[in-house]
């Protein structure tokens, strides 16, 4: 099931939670809302559901314009953050629950629950109630719930958000498994990108009410159409500078550009290699993890911040205090005028 | 180094500490000697003295303190009617007025939280004053109700007929869209003809059949009506105050999971809302009963003490301790003291169960294996 959202706005008070959204899923995607708390995701994501009205603005499933449709008429799975088990009722009376209202006979329903119980791989956890399970087994639990009645969307919100790290990235993977082999459409909200990458098809990145730019995480990644979308997705550094013939001079005094490099996209040199490049002091190395990074002031006072290889690094042996050549090898300039 | 040389500097600090945090046996002792003392001397004394005094001539007076004088029975007789009558008036409007404000955002819905209290702040006796104000003879309704007041009967009853066709008209509109048609389909329509037509209908009935007399005097004050209205106004905070608390602490998200999986308000209300609800509403029932049934101020107004006719309970004790039956007024009262004993039980089994803001207890696995 494709879905439409044209034009969609909502004010709570004063505050514009969705500022003319204009988005397409198609039919058996995979898409990931993804910004920071307060960019409107999860609004967009509920009036998807029918759990909020939009003040104007359409909502179209395949052709149906379902607008107006109240959240039961829409035939959503619903994956809530803190997973809004039912707790007086078994697991099974929860996976089971959308079924029952919907009069399915109850062989039919037992049969299903089993079917959803397999699935989620937690077969002869029935009888259980909710407070008996861990959270990564009660949101799976949501999850079949919102699957029981053969939804026409999943909608999950931040549906991993309160697990921890281990269980989190269990679940993602499982998640990204499972839509391979249910493929019904689905639309999750994260603020975390790495989840939005590992698990999406497609990337949704929302700021403030808008949407900055729809890709494959590849693409989002890779070509940032934004300001916003280059900053939320990764630590930056930025100059100021102006475009001449081409090139970005950084350290201008008419600075109507503002110019990207990620810690990695800069490298380390003792000599500045005939390339262009930078004189910076090191002030702080951190050589824990794959990456080593390190904290360095430039000429001109401004502190950025490299990540070199931990081969690189070895083979360079810095020290704290030296002073190095820094070469940027991937910039990403933008005009000034484009960052509020 | 030996282990010992090890645990022993720890078991000095360990001692050190409790000593540290710790008041002097003294002072310990004697708070609590006195705490016991006070409650000892002003609850438990008069509490056993009741029953004591109830039971000084034996159990066959007892008996018939309780039951052999028409007026003491008359008495329990109308508590046993007015106390449930205004309980259930309390649980549908504390009902809807936490749901209202626990869910919804609406402008004056911090007027209505501050209102829900206001029995609590007026005096019982001004509470009473005001329905004889309202209802009583020289009040606003006076006249009216004593020249003719049954005649508002057919449109109370009708109002009340509208107020669950709509109801039901809510509830039972079909979930799916491609069922709704006809009647359900233009649901404002559907419901201003349909409440026009049950109204008139009401209305039509009831004067042709002559339910309600013509030209007579109803009675509120110094009525069972008016006991009614004092007990509901007095007690309704109850409900109310104890199920807002509850439901924001159970939060809305179970309820939009049912609707989401396709339940309509009815099936939400009974599936997850009152399982959710059950034992915070059955404390505030318990406690609303409670205060209810020993309500003495509001009803000592409107009641006019008529022996045999309107004295609940607690007037009947006031009015037997004034003739100087204290046998009987001690019987009496002794039924009280067992329900308020009862009713702490009840209060102090139930406040484990009931979800509070602070935390949301889950059902943990002891409570559910058989």
């Amino acid at each position: 099931m494709s879905i439409l959202i044209k034009d969609v706005s909502k004010k709570f008070g004063n505050f514009k939670a969705l500022d003319n959204v204009t988005l397409e899923v198609p039919d058996g995607d995979l898409l990931a809302l993804l910004g920071p708390s307060g960019s409107g995701k999860t609004t967009l994501l509920r009036i998807i559901a029918g759990l909020e009205v939009a003040d104007s603005g359409t909502v179209l499933y395949q052709d149906e314009d379902i607008t107006h449709h109240s959240a039961r008429d829409r035939k959503v799975g619903f994956v809530f953050q803190h997973y809004a088990l039912f707790r007086h009722m078994t697991v099974a009376e929860n996976i089971g629950y959308g079924l029952k209202v919907r009069k399915t006979p109850k062989a039919q329903i037992r049969e299903r629950v089993e079917e959803l119980l397999k699935l989620i791989r937690l077969d002869g956890f029935g009888t259980r109630y909710p407070g008996q399970l861990s959270g990564g087994q009660r949101q799976r639990v949501a999850l079949a719930r919102a699957l029981a009645a053969q939804p026409r969307v999943l909608l999950l919100d931040e549906p991993f958000g309160a697990l921890d790290a281990k269980v989190r990235q269990e679940l993602r993977q499982w998640l990204r498994r499972l839509h391979e082999d249910i493929h019904v459409t689905s639309i999750f909200v994260t603020h975390d990108q790495e989840e939005a990458f590992e698990v999406a098809d497609r990337v949704v990145v929302m700021n403030e009410g808008k949407i900055e730019q729809v890709g494959s995480p590849d693409d989002v990644y890779e070509h940032p159409a934004t300001p916003f979308v280059y900053k939320f997705l990764g630590n930056v550094n930025l100059f100021h500078g102006r475009i001449d013939n081409g090139k970005a001079y950084i350290n201008q005094s008419e600075t109507e550009h503002v110019v990207f490099v990620r810690p990695h996209l800069l490298d380390i040199d003792r000599a500045p290699n005939g390339g262009d490049h930078f004189r910076a002091k090191i002030k702080h190395i951190n050589s824990a993890g794959p990456l080593v990074k390190v904290e360095a002031i430039t000429e001109w006072g401004a502190l950025i911040r490299v990540e070199i290889p931990q081969d690189r690094f070895r083979s360079l042996h810095l020290l704290k205090d030296e002073t190095v050549f820094v070469i940027p090898r991937d910039v990403r300039v933008f005009e000034k005028r484009r960052i509020a | 180094m030996s282990t010992e040389a090890v645990v022993k500097p720890y078991a000095v600090a360990v001692m050190m500490r409790r000593h540290a945090q710790e008041d002097p046996a003294w002072v310990r002792w004697s708070l609590t000697l006195f705490a016991l003392g006070v409650v000892g001397l002003l609850v438990v004394v008069p509490v056993v003295n009741i029953f004591a005094e109830a039971l000084s001539e034996g159990l066959r007076a007892y008996w018939n303190n309780l039951f052999a004088d028409p007026d003491t029975r008359q008495s329990i007789f109308l508590t046993l009617t007015v106390v449930p009558i205004a309980l259930v008036a309390n649980i549908i409007f504390g009902l809807a007025a936490a749901w209202a404000i626990a869910r919804f955002n609406f402008p004056g819905r911090t007027l209505l939280t501050a209102l829900i209290d206001l029995p609590f702040s007026v005096s019982p006796v001004v509470a009473g004053l005001m329905f004889v104000l309202i209802f009583g003879l020289q009040g606003y309704f006076g006249p009216f109700l004593r020249r003719d007041g049954y005649s508002v009967m057919p449109y109370l009853i009708s109002i009340l007929g509208v107020a669950l066709f709509i109801l039901l008209f809510v509830l039972f509109r079909p979930t799916n869209r491609q069922r709704r048609q006809a009647f359900w389909k233009y649901p404002w329509l559907s419901v201003l003809v349909g409440s026009g037509a049950v109204f008139s209908l009401l209305l039509f009935a009831q004067q042709y059949f002559q339910v309600w007399p013509r030209n007579q005097s109803l009675k509120i004050i110094f009525a069972t009506p008016g006991l009614i209205l004092a007990t509901a106004f007095v007690t309704f905070p109850f409900v109310a105050r104890e199920l807002i608390p509850v439901m924001e602490a159970v939060g809305a998200d179970e309820e939009l999971a049912a609707v989401s999986l396709g339940a309509n308000g009815w099936q939400m209300f009974w599936h997850v809302t009152v399982p959710n609800i059950k034992w915070g509403l059955v404390y505030g029932v318990i406690l609303c009963n409670a205060r209810a049934i020993g309500e003495f101020g509001a009803v000592y107004v409107v009641s006019g003490h008529i022996a045999g006719k309107t004295d609940t309970m607690p007037l009947r004790i006031e009015k037997l301790f004034q003739e100087y039956n204290l046998p009987g007024s001690f019987a009496v009262a002794s039924l009280l003291t067992l329900v308020a004993i009862f009713t702490l039980i009840a209060k102090a089994k139930l406040e484990r169960k009931i979800p509070s803001t602070a935390t949301i207890p889950e059902p943990t696995i002891s409570e559910f294996q058989p």
